[in-house]
């Protein structure tokens, strides 16, 4: 049973995806750590990624509820548990779902054996998929008003983005001097579907009338927009096509474009100390293909059904009111939507040296590794509301010349008892690399309020030592 | 050598690591048994009738009457969600004659489902507000749900001449308390 269930999460990680990733971050031996600094002190001859094996990534994370609160086998009303889901949210809470997967990646080597300059390139899919907790939405689907007479409910609260996604990429570093490597990546985003509504205001209002009015005053204003680019096909009755098979085509052959960079540094302060910094996905995308954008944009007082004893008012008509106030429409405008951006920061402190270099004393001291690093690390992300942050501390081992073990502690809005193990092995040519976070919440994962994972297989030349 | 130590390092580390995870049971068919029960209040009719509106040139109207188109069954949550309404209403007459308000429930093809009436007696200076609640649920609900129209009739019973002069209101404040359950 036990591996019935780790198919499954495996799988529902391969299908979803947090893109704080900790523990690739300046986890320099994995070439896959250039993505989230192209300025990484990354160094090979050159190096290609296993296809489609090279980088799987997936980041699923609620940081309100999980899974077990709404699904355990439990024996409490169904009903009950969204309504404590909902109690001990906040609009503030999300749900987030990352996936990348990489198709190709390579590096190589430009100009002499004596170049520090390095090329490195790739495509890799992407699924983004961030929703807050619609709370008074929810409260009144589950309650009504009548208990909340005076209460606004916001409509504001529906907060969301999902987009599916493509991204080839070239990036560039070089080690300009000897304490510093700088880089850089171009991205050509080709977005196969994305839906967002992010900037929704508006409330729904009963309060007591006044003993001349009626009984209440009640007031919708609304102002809810939903663009979509990718998805309108889908919903019409006439597609006879296969979803699935048309999204993949769009992301990759017929998607809306766009164009980010991402740009990184590494700076040795000394030879054991090290800063990074990087930012990632500064772009857009400029949705053009099968755009629809839906709104419900208006105000409506509802006052009941008044009769007029003096036969010269209009008959009213109550529905018909209400959809003229606040109509359906559908606009097809072009949109841009700003690509989620990333800030990563690390300060890194090595000592101990290794003794794996002891056969070859070729190397200039200066080469040579340590075996063990400690640090910290900032990660920010925009969101529609608040930016997400994460601090972590992490502590690397060298155990063999090719094998490497790093541990983070992570706190961010989603846990504060984060703790990741990554390895990265190099067998021959070959390297692999295994990244989890939350270790802890393997204990029962359904109780996780957030998971991550990365994994992949890389083939890596070196110039010989 | 070397190889195969890190072989074996790395498949403990991923088999340790697997096999520490556990997981509770969960049902995501429980997804089936979600049940929304939302009660929701909604103004269902107001009128204030001074009593001159009762006096055209001189000449007493005994007899008021208007219609109004009342479609809310028209949408489907109101239609197949809709489990129980109750209408309340509350009368208060300051007039210093008494009246029957109808409120007569008619289907779109102009036949009469229901007609609710309530009595207000003649204001003679104590307050006079009155409270009435209908409750419509199983076959009386099913009626209503058919309703395109409400007529609102109101008739004057005898008592003093009223003049463009005379005082008071008769006014009706209503409200509806929807109970909707939905399910899948």
């Amino acid at each position: 049973m036990r591996k019935v269930y780790l198919i499954i999460l495996t799988f529902t990680h391969i299908i979803c995806f947090s893109q704080s990733k900790q523990l690739l971050y300046n986890f320099t031996s994995i070439p896959q750590s250039l993505l989230v600094n192209p300025g990484a002190d990354v160094s090979y001859k050159y190096y290609f990624g296993f296809p489609v094996l090279s980088g799987i990534s997936a980041n699923v994370g609620s940081n309100s509820f999980s899974a077990y609160d709404l699904f355990a086998d439990n024996g409490v009303n169904f009903n009950d548990k969204i309504r404590n889901v909902v109690n001990k949210s906040t609009n503030k809470d999300k749900v987030y779902a990352n996936q990348q997967l990489e198709l190709f990646s390579g590096g190589f080597r430009i100009g002499g054996e004596s170049s520090k300059s390095y090329v490195s390139f790739g495509a890799y899919q992407e699924f983004d998929f961030l929703m807050y907790v619609p709370k008074d939405i929810a409260i009144l689907a589950l309650d009504g008003n009548r208990d909340y007479i005076g209460k606004s409910f916001n409509l504001g609260d529906l907060n969301l983005r999902a987009e599916v996604l493509s991204v080839l990429h070239v990036g560039f570093h070089k080690k300009v001097k000897e304490n510093l490597v700088v880089g850089g990546r171009v991205k050509l985003y080709s977005s196969g579907a994305n839906a967002n509504s992010t900037k929704n205001s508006g409330f729904i209002y009963t309060t007591n009338g006044t003993p001349d009015t009626n009984v209440y005053y009640q007031n919708i204003s609304s102002n809810l927009e939903m663009q979509t680019s990718g998805i309108a096909a889908f919903t019409k009755d006439e597609y006879d096509g296969n979803i699935a098979n048309d999204l993949i085509h769009n992301t990759f052959f017929n998607g809306s474009l766009g164009l980010g960079f991402d740009a990184g540094f590494t700076w040795y302060y000394s030879k054991n100390l090290q800063f990074t910094a990087s930012i990632i996905d500064f772009g857009f995308v400029r949705h053009t293909k099968d755009i629809e954008t839906l709104t419900y944009k208006g105000r409506y007082e509802y006052d009941g059904v008044n009769p007029s004893f003096d036969f010269t008012d209009e008959p009213e008509n109550v529905l018909d009111e209400f959809e003229k106030a606040i109509p359906r429409d559908t606009l097809y405008n072009k949109y841009t939507t700003w690509r989620p951006a990333k800030f990563n920061a690390s300060v890194q402190y090595s000592f101990g040296e290794s003794r794996f270099d002891d056969e070859c004393s070729c190397k200039p001291k200066g080469e040579r590794q340590y075996l063990n690093a400690i640090g910290a690390q900032f990660f920010a992300m925009t969101m529609p509301k608040d930016p997400f942050v994460a601090f972590t501390g992490f502590y690397k081992r060298r155990i063999l010349k090719k094998l490497e073990l790093k541990t983070t502690y992570t706190v961010d809005s989603f846990s504060y008892k984060n703790i990741g193990l990554g390895v990265s092995g190099t067998i021959g040519k070959v390297n692999l690399y295994f990244l989890a976070d939350n270790v802890l919440e393997y204990r029962d994962v359904t109780k996780a309020n957030s998971m991550a994972f990365q994994l992949g297989i890389n083939f890596v030349f070196q110039d010989p030592d | 050598m070397r190889s195969s130590g890190i072989n074996k390092i790395t498949s403990l580390l991923v088999l340790v690591f697997l096999s520490f995870s556990c997981s509770s049971d969960l049902d995501f068919d429980q997804i089936d048994d979600l049940k929304l029960e939302p009660v929701v209040v909604a103004n269902l009719t107001y009128f204030n009738i001074p009593a001159n509106d009762f006096v055209d040139n001189g000449n007493e109207q005994s007899i008021s009457f208007d219609a109004q188109d009342f479609n809310p069954f028209r949408n489907s949550l109101m239609r197949e969600d809709l489990m129980k309404t109750e209408f309340n209403f509350e009368i208060t007459n300051t007039i210093i004659r008494g009246y029957k308000i109808d409120l007569v429930l008619i289907d779109a093809q102009n036949n009469t489902i229901e007609t609710l009436s309530f009595n207000a007696p003649a204001y003679s200076g104590n307050s006079n507000v009155l409270k009435f609640t209908e409750v419509f649920e199983n076959q009386r609900l099913a009626n209503l749900k058919r309703t395109a129209k409400i007529g609102f009739v109101i008739t004057m019973g005898t008592g003093p001449q009223l003049t463009e002069n005379s005082l008071g209101n008769l006014k009706l404040r209503s409200d509806a308390t929807l109970y909707f359950v939905i399910e899948e």
